[in-house]
């Protein structure tokens, strides 16, 4: 069936108020009791790292605030806030966005994956993660997370990329360390491609 | 200042119909923000800089998004993101200069929810603006940027009038050069526009950078035929590889008959608040060979007109050298 | 050849799983109970003085839990940064703090808060202050000079002959602080043969780090707990405990994994103690995230530079004299030092017979300005080098020669005390280095081809590299295993676990057997360097050294009360003790620790030495008891200066019409004594190649005059080089000559990393145009464009926090 045709006419307004927008941050009881009435109506699923999360939400939230404060999934970094470094990377339906500038609303019917979601159940590394170890790919890892999920959409995407098409895939990941040499490495390793 | 970071209260709209949206453009009118892919919203909006009441998110309604075949060219609709149109095979057999303006825009995260709506209708990089300031183009009755010790290297040299912000888009000047149409749509019906017309400076409007008018959607670009499998040429010059705006940047389409050059459009970036047509270049240019004489011969007439700020006068021999570089062939 | 097991090894050091799995807890991640989110009001005023703030419609907002003033926290006298201040010297001072239940409720009340400032008069360039009748930064003066001799402010101005005089490139003739000589000047140049002459400007831009300074606080039982982004760990104690008004032994800081620092995190910073001094007025934990915007007002800028410079080369490009003035751009708040290390690496690198500094340090209402990555070394080596190049080419010598005639060996003394250094091999540096990138043959290449220019550039970083006099703390367990503590901080540098593996290569143990234990004070730390100034490998190298060596003695002693002998008839291998003469009669590293643990007394730390910081002294208290612990401190010999060297390669392709260029190879050689950690310095070297890119070309630091507004607040204005900004492979190598003061041989070398790239480039920038000198950077495409088209630049000259 076509799926245009199956969904409803529909305007999802999300109302916002200043006292509903003071919920608590979902992390520690104490703030429970400031949890707001009428709340229930921003409760959405999220699917996230292939589970589904009812969260509240806001409707200016972002998926970073969401994931981080929310959801605890600490591993998405904030670092300018603005989308122009990377480090807040993640992957929506499996293309790599800026959670920093990305509305929670927005991903409700689809698919988030964060850097929590590669390891795969009985602990192994994902092979962007391990060849990243490998390499010694972060020198800090502020930008770790933001840089393994470039590299891993991209991998899904392209299985054995040029160091080029590396370059040029990674490049909306700041390192302020300048480890990019070491995270190409990382990628053409996870790609059996060793550097 | 507060230094503000995260999204104040705002209400959100999601509607999956056109006309839903239209009628919700209508009801906020200049309280309302349409948002395409949100990259050069939020910052507005965390900043506090700009305090609309509601966001109508685009994104949910499917008539708005991909790229489809008319009767003369083809139609990309509003939401197509810039991913979507650097990778389309049809665009970058047809119309080369667009996928790779497109592929210039900011950074490959940008680009996957950036949308040629949005892209298109981007407000300007002036700091002094960004800031918040209460310029002309906020409002205002003054201008940070046209001061005697401002700081304008990345302002206009061209058209300004009392602002002198330009247009960063990228994929703007490659819309002027293919003489694209901008479909708008609003609850009282649909008009086109041409590309040239689109885009708007601080002497038509000077707090717009588009014809837009409040309550209007940018629903599709019409891309027509004519300039289908020409000869382009397509550089920015930008000071980082990755996110940065450009300096400069030219998108040329020429048509080609023979050796000699029988229609071409010259359009720089980063020069004026519109996308800038060279007209005097696309007139010499025409019966010229792409060749380093021509080059030589037609490059000085880049700048003709142009008038520098206390910081930006590079940008004078920049786009004497993007136009030398086109026609070089 | 060294036999080491572990030194000069790869090892996957134990912070890089967390990294790559999103696990690693930097300051931000953590929450507790009852935590509330702080935000502040900063300063919208260059310089002014608070006079009213009206916060009562925030206070009487839902979720807004309190408010902190610079009246709740400790005033400082300017120059110094202040946690909170009601005189604010630049654009984004922090003024107060809101904290509420949630991030976006205390942004809606900072929108309530109305906050009246008066005021003064404040400048962005220090020579615009400088002129007569120019502004000064501060009330108390514009220039703050600090010596030995005793700090303060002072007001120096300059007659505006003088000012257009050093714009046009003569001698500055203005009064200056500081002035330092060795060596006969006027014999000097007398001897040159060729004397070049320069002016120069050197942008002081921000720091920037990944991980903006967030902190977090909270106390429990008079203890004040803070998770924060530190570069060092038990460093920043004392600065710490200084600035929450309370001890050492009553802080506790944990910062396991910081986003970055370069200089800008090496102590404790003011903002660190914000959350906790709210969280002691509102009762609650206090999250203080700060943004990025705000990370770029307070998080530091390196120094800038406005000068002059005089250099006398002999025939064969022997640095026969240098005559050196350098007005430091020091912001509002002070920091610096800058141009003096800079006269220092000149006195090193270049090694000249004689020698004058003159500096002077000027306020400006900027960003404050503390150290980056080779504070004053870096800045210089990016002016020297088309300057020697210069020389070569007036001399008609190959660049590369200048370089070594005048390279840094063993008999090179430094700085105006002429000492001596540890050991040097800058000229095996170059000669590797030229090796590997193919130097002589390049050069025969052609340059130009269409609109493009191929230049070639080399470079040369110094820092000094090591400090000594800190503590080492290891410890052995009943389980055998060996437990390495370190106060060394986790910026990114991987040091902390490199230099811990000093302590188990002296006991010879296998290193899946050793624990390390950083980056919480609960985890009994020793007193440790900071982690800048290249200064880690040398100093805990060391610091490790001697712990184990404490270690061993006890063991032996052990071994020869439990098995009967003499110590010294004892030896180790294979996490045993045994008798030299037969291996077979020994024991165990855990029967020796259990052996300890009975014997008790300085085997197992219930006593220890007298000279050790009272930090390491209360960790070695709290470990009394549950092994054989070593400890002391770094009393081994040293002399001179340590140097860290680097030298760089460089080959770019510049467009002329559009003033960029591409950097087509890169091979960094570092000369830091014995590689440590191969796959870490790779890190470094490259990285601070990637530092050196940005110096080179895109950093920038711009200012309003007009306004005291800064142009450039995120990542995106600053000019952070991209993946696509620099190139995808760069090649590095190292000389690997051990250093006779290090009992392994190491020094340091993150900083000379950076100073060799940016260095190179501005050579190689000079050589793509025919030797023109910019004398500036960074170097843009307009400036390019302007020079190649023979326009004048847009700023003045000297102009500094401009486009």
């Amino acid at each position: 069936m076509n799926p245009q045709l199956s969904r409803r006419r529909f305007i999802k307004a999300v109302i916002a108020s200043s006292v509903a927008a003071a919920s608590s941050t979902g992390f520690h009881s104490a703030l429970a009791q400031d949890r707001p009435r009428g709340a229930v109506e921003r409760l959405i699923s999220l699917n996230i790292n292939g589970q589904t999360r009812r969260v509240d939400v806001a409707p200016q939230e972002m998926l970073a605030h969401t994931l981080r404060y929310k959801l605890s999934l600490t591993g998405t970094k904030i670092s300018c806030n603005r989308g122009e470094c990377g480090t807040c990377t993640v992957l929506i339906d499996g293309i790599t966005n800026y959670s920093c500038s990305t509305l929670t609303h927005s991903v409700r019917s689809r698919a988030v994956q964060t850097v929590e979601g590669l390891q795969a159940a009985d602990g192994t590394l994902h092979p962007v993660q391990q060849a990243f170890i490998d390499e010694l790919s972060p020198q800090c890892g502020f930008c770790t997370p933001g840089q393994v999920m470039s590299a891993v959409a991209l991998l899904n995407e392209n299985p054995t990329p040029t160091r080029e098409e590396a370059r040029q895939a990674m490049s909306g990941n700041l390192c302020r360390c300048g480890a990019y040499d070491h995270y190409l490495n990382g990628v053409m390793r996870a790609s059996g491609q060793s550097s | 200042m507060a230094s503000f970071d995260v999204m104040p209260d705002i209400q959100l709209y999601q509607p999956v119909e056109l006309d839903d949206a239209l009628s919700l453009a209508e009801r906020y009118g200049d309280g309302g923000w349409v948002l395409g892919g949100g990259q050069d919203t939020y910052g507005w909006l965390k900043d506090r800089a700009k305090n609309p009441q509601a966001m109508i998110d685009l994104s949910g309604i499917d008539s708005l998004r991909g790229i489809r075949t008319t009767d003369d060219g083809i139609e990309i609709g509003a939401t197509t993101t810039l991913r979507e149109i650097i990778r389309d095979e049809r665009i970058n057999r047809d119309f080369s200069l667009l996928a790779q303006a497109a592929g210039r825009v900011a950074s490959p995260q940008i680009r996957n929810v950036g949308t040629l709506g949005g892209n298109l209708s981007q407000d300007t990089r002036c700091w002094y603006y960004r800031r918040g300031l209460a310029c002309y183009r906020a409002g205002g009755n003054l201008c940070y940027a046209d001061g005697p010790e401002s700081m304008n290297r990345e302002h206009a040299v061209l058209g300004a009038s009392r602002c002198v912000a330009v247009s960063p888009s990228d994929t703007a000047t490659a819309m002027v050069a293919l003489e694209a149409m901008m479909v708008v749509a609003s609850a009282s019906g649909v008009r086109s526009i041409a590309a040239e017309d689109f885009f708007v400076g601080p002497a038509t409007h000077i707090t717009q950078m588009t014809a837009l008018e409040p309550g209007e959607i940018l629903t599709a670009v019409r891309i027509p035929s004519k300039w289908a499998g020409q000869r382009f040429y397509f550089e920015k010059v930008a000071d980082r590889d990755v996110w940065d705006f450009a300096l400069v940047s030219i998108a040329v389409a020429m048509r080609l008959e023979g050796d000699s050059i029988a229609e071409s459009r010259f359009v720089c970036g980063g020069v004026a608040c519109t996308p800038h047509r060279l007209k005097n270049v696309e007139s010499a240019a025409r019966g010229n060979s792409l060749s380093e004489a021509s080059a030589d011969a037609i490059a000085p007439l880049a700048s003709a007109g142009a008038i520098p700020l206390n910081y930006n006068h590079f940008k004078l021999p920049l786009m004497e050298n993007l136009v030398r570089r086109a026609m070089r062939g | 050849m060294n036999d080491y097991k572990l030194v000069g090894k790869d090892f996957t050091p134990p912070d890089v799983m967390g990294k790559v799995t999103g696990k690693a807890k930097y300051a931000e991640d953590f929450r507790v109970d009852g935590m509330v989110f702080a935000r502040m009001y900063t300063s919208p005023m260059a310089h002014g003085k608070v006079t009213h703030i009206d916060a009562s419609a925030a206070e009487a907002m839902d979720g807004v839990i309190g408010i902190l003033t610079a009246d709740d926290v400790p005033a400082v006298e300017a120059p110094n940064g202040a946690i909170l201040t009601n005189s604010p010297a630049f654009i984004g001072d922090p003024i107060l703090a809101v904290a509420a239940v949630d991030e976006k409720t205390a942004e809606d009340a900072l929108a309530a808060i109305k906050i009246t400032i008066e005021p003064l008069p404040f400048v962005t360039d220090p020579l615009d202050s400088l002129i007569a009748g120019g502004p000064d930064a501060r009330e108390e003066g514009n220039v703050y000079a600090r010596s030995r001799e005793g700090s303060g402010f002072r007001t120096v101005k300059w007659t505006k002959e003088q000012i257009d005089d050093f714009r046009a490139g003569k001698e500055p003739t203005g009064e200056f602080a500081a002035e330092w000589k060795y060596g006969d000047l006027d014999k000097g140049f007398a001897d040159a043969k060729v004397i070049i002459e320069e002016n120069f400007v050197t942008t002081g831009y921000a720091h920037m780090s990944m991980e903006p300074r967030t902190a977090m606080a909270y106390w429990q039982n008079g203890t004040c707990y803070v998770h924060g982004s530190a570069q060092s760990h038990t460093f920043w104690m004392p600065g710490l405990a200084r600035l929450l008004g309370i001890e050492t032994k009553d802080l506790v800081l944990i910062s396991e994994n910081t986003g970055g620092g370069f200089g800008s995190k090496i102590g404790a910073y003011p903002i660190a103690a914000l959350p906790g001094y709210f969280s002691k007025k509102i009762g609650r934990p206090v999250q203080l995230r700060v943004t990025g915007e705000q990370e770029y007002y307070m998080g530091s800028a390196r120094v800038g530079f406005q000068g002059w410079i005089r250099m006398g080369f002999a025939e064969n490009g022997k640095a026969t004299a240098t005559d050196v003035f350098i007005i430091e751009d020091i912001g509002a708040n002070a920091t610096g030092g800058d141009a003096s290390s800079a006269g220092g690496a000149i006195s090193l690198v270049y090694d000249p017979d004689a020698m004058r500094f003159r500096g002077l340090p000027v306020l400006t209402n900027t960003t404050p300005r503390g150290a980056q990555r080779g504070p004053g070394q870096n800045q210089i080596a990016a002016v020297m080098a088309p300057i020697m190049d210069k020389a070569a080419r007036e001399l008609g010598l190959d660049p590369l020669a200048v370089r070594k005639i005048n390279a840094a060996n063993n008999a090179t003394t430094v700085y105006e005390e002429q000492r001596g250094v540890t050991s040097a091999y800058l000229e095996e540096a170059l000669t590797m280095g030229a090796e590997m990138f193919d130097w002589e043959n390049r050069r025969q290449q052609p340059k130009k081809n269409g609109s493009k220019v191929r230049g070639l550039g080399i470079g040369q970083g110094y820092h000094s590299a090591g400090a000594t006099g800190f503590d080492g703390l290891i410890r052995i367990t009943p389980d055998g295993k060996l437990h390495i503590h370190t106060g060394v901080g986790n910026l990114g540098t991987y040091s902390f676990a490199s230099t811990s593996r000093a302590a188990a290569e002296v006991l010879k143990c296998d290193w899946e057997n050793c624990e390390i234990h950083n980056g919480h004070s609960e985890k009994n730390l020793p007193w440790n360097s900071y982690q800048a100034g290249s200064v880690s490998t040398f100093a805990h190298t060391r610091t490790n050294y001697v712990a184990a060596m404490d270690a061993l003695r006890k063991m032996k002693l052990i071994a020869a009360d439990t098995m009967g002998g003499e110590p010294d008839d004892y030896d180790i291998d294979g996490q045993r003790v045994f008798l030299t003469e037969n291996a077979a009669q020994g024991m165990s590293y855990g029967a020796i620790a259990a052996r300890a643990i009975q014997l008790g007394g300085e085997y197992s730390g219930q006593t220890y030495p007298d000279d050790i910081n009272e930090i390491t002294q209360r960790s070695v208290q709290n470990l009394a008891g549950s092994g054989l612990v070593g400890v002391a401190k770094d009393n081994l010999p040293q002399e001179g200066t340590i140097p860290g060297l680097a030298c760089a390669f460089v080959e770019i392709e510049l467009d002329l019409e559009t003033g960029k260029y591409e950097i087509l190879d890169y091979v960094g050689i570092a000369e830091c004594g014995t590689v440590l950690f191969p796959a870490g310095l790779a890190q470094q070297m490259k990285g601070g190649a990637v530092w050196g890119m940005g110096m080179a070309a895109l950093e920038r630091h711009v200012y309003d005059p007009q306004y005291g507004l800064p142009a450039n607040v995120g990542y995106h204005q600053c000019g952070i080089p991209t993946y696509l900004d620099v190139p995808s492979v760069t090649r590095t190598g190292a000389v690997d000559i051990a250093d006779p003061q290090n009992p392994f041989g190491a020094r340091g070398i993150g900083e000379p990393a950076m100073g060799c790239s940016v260095a190179a480039l501005t050579s190689a920038i000079s050589d793509a145009l025919d030797g023109h000198i910019f004398g500036r950077t960074p170097v843009s495409p307009d400036m390019i464009v302007n020079h190649v088209t023979g326009r004048d630049q847009s700023f003045l000259p000297l102009q500094t926090n401009n486009f």
